[in-house]
């Protein structure tokens, strides 16, 4: 391909190289599902108690409880900053004729595209039109010259047929043709070599060939 | 026959609260209870029945579906009593609960509460370092000067059981909610490292 932007150069030049992906194994990304139970060797253990230490506790507890107010703050500050209930603009006029005006917009975009791409459509419709009468045409002109070509051989054929027709026993030359028979017989049991000559043996009668 | 008990141990210890009720006359009405996980605080903690309703007892009675029951109870908490009678139902199934027996009815009638000290908490403190210098930056893009260091405003959780408050407007807070480790309860495990 020759039309490679300069994004697409770079999307493959980071891209991971993986010398013989053969050698790799997937690792498993998630934890076993919950419906396939307890493992048959872990269904009896019962897990100690931990025991932390007091002062231990009481401390974690502290931090714990501080992290959770403090996340819950920022994140209730994050939420009226720039949730859009909350912004300064939200009423539903403003919305709303920010949204038509963006649609207008948009739409004015695609007008201009489908022109552009009509253009396109109707030369490349026109252009296949013009293929295809004259794809229809040569497969005419074809197809004419092979029925030709047929007749003439059918012809032919039938002509073939017609003299080696005139060879054919009917019942008014068939004592003719048994007479004939009778009177020449023929013994094809003789061998032949590899050149295809014809080795009579002592007991044929070679007037009988 | 001792009972000897298998599997993984737990806190609760006592009985659930219709199988206390179901069996004391007229329901236990004036009676006094108490839930066993509670006496882990020092100060005292204990209900007293007002008023029972009945509910159905579950299709197949099994330990992990055991019958519940509708109760009204004086609570207190921590040595604060609630001003209004608590309804006691979606946790009831739990064998938790204790009865207090009839002699010692009067010690818990009769305690003077001494509730625990009210905890004042500030109303705001300081922003993360980052998100600060994100707030004092769009403040100079937008052509703003922030004329004092902006505030996080706390978001606290707020239940009947909680033994804190958020203080008033000028008020000056007993606890400090401090960005980044703060003072330490246990100094001890901190030893060696230098605390801001």
């Amino acid at each position: 391909m020759n039309v490679i932007t300069n994004s697409s150069k770079s999307v493959i030049t980071t891209a991971i190289h993986i010398p013989f992906p053969q050698t790799f194994q997937s690792v498993r990304w998630a934890r076993k599902p919950r419906w396939l139970g307890t493992a048959k060797s872990k269904l009896f253990r019962i897990p100690p108690r931990p025991v932390i230490p007091k002062e231990e506790e009481l401390e974690l507890r502290r931090l714990n409880n501080n992290y959770r107010t403090q996340m819950k703050s920022i994140r209730n500050y994050l939420t009226e900053r720039y949730h859009v209930k909350y912004l300064p603009s939200s009423n539903v006029e403003q919305i709303r004729e920010d949204f038509e005006k963006d649609f207008a917009q948009c739409n004015e975009i695609n007008t201009k595209w489908n022109e552009e791409i009509k253009v396109l459509r109707e030369q490349r419709i026109a252009e296949e039109i013009n293929k295809n009468i004259e794809e229809a045409k040569k497969q005419l002109n074809e197809q004419i010259m092979l029925d030709k070509k047929n007749l003439e051989k059918a012809e032919e054929e039938v002509r073939l047929e017609k003299e080696a027709a005139k060879a054919f026993i009917t019942p008014d030359t068939l004592e003719a043709a048994i007479e004939y028979a009778v009177n020449n017989p023929v013994d094809y049991n003789y061998a032949i070599d590899m050149e295809g000559n014809k080795i009579i043996g002592k007991d044929l009668n070679s007037s009988k060939l | 026959m001792p009972f000897k008990y298998i599997g993984r141990t737990t806190d609760f210890k006592g009985k659930t609260l219709w199988e206390i009720v179901g069996n004391l006359k007229n329901y236990g009405i004036g009676r006094y209870i108490k839930r066993n996980v509670f006496e882990r605080y020092p100060e005292p903690s204990f209900m007293k029945i007002v008023k029972v309703e009945t509910l159905p007892s579950p299709l197949e009675a099994s330990m992990d579906d055991l019958r519940k029951v509708k109760v009204w109870v004086e609570k207190t908490f921590r040595g604060r009593k609630f001003p209004d009678v608590v309804p006691l139902k979606s946790a009831t199934y739990k064998s938790d609960y204790v009865l207090i027996p009839k002699d010692e009815e009067k010690k818990y009638s009769d305690l003077k509460l001494e509730p625990i000290p009210e905890k004042i908490l500030p109303r705001t403190t300081n922003f993360p370092p980052l998100l600060k210098e994100l707030i004092y930056r769009d403040a100079e893009v937008k052509g703003e000067t922030l004329k004092e260091e902006p505030k996080l405003k706390i978001i606290y959780k707020e239940s009947m059981q909680s033994c804190y408050r958020v203080a008033k407007e000028g008020e000056t807070p007993n606890v400090q909610i401090a960005y980044g480790l703060g003072t330490p309860i246990s100094p001890s495990l901190y030893q060696g490292i230098k605390l801001k």
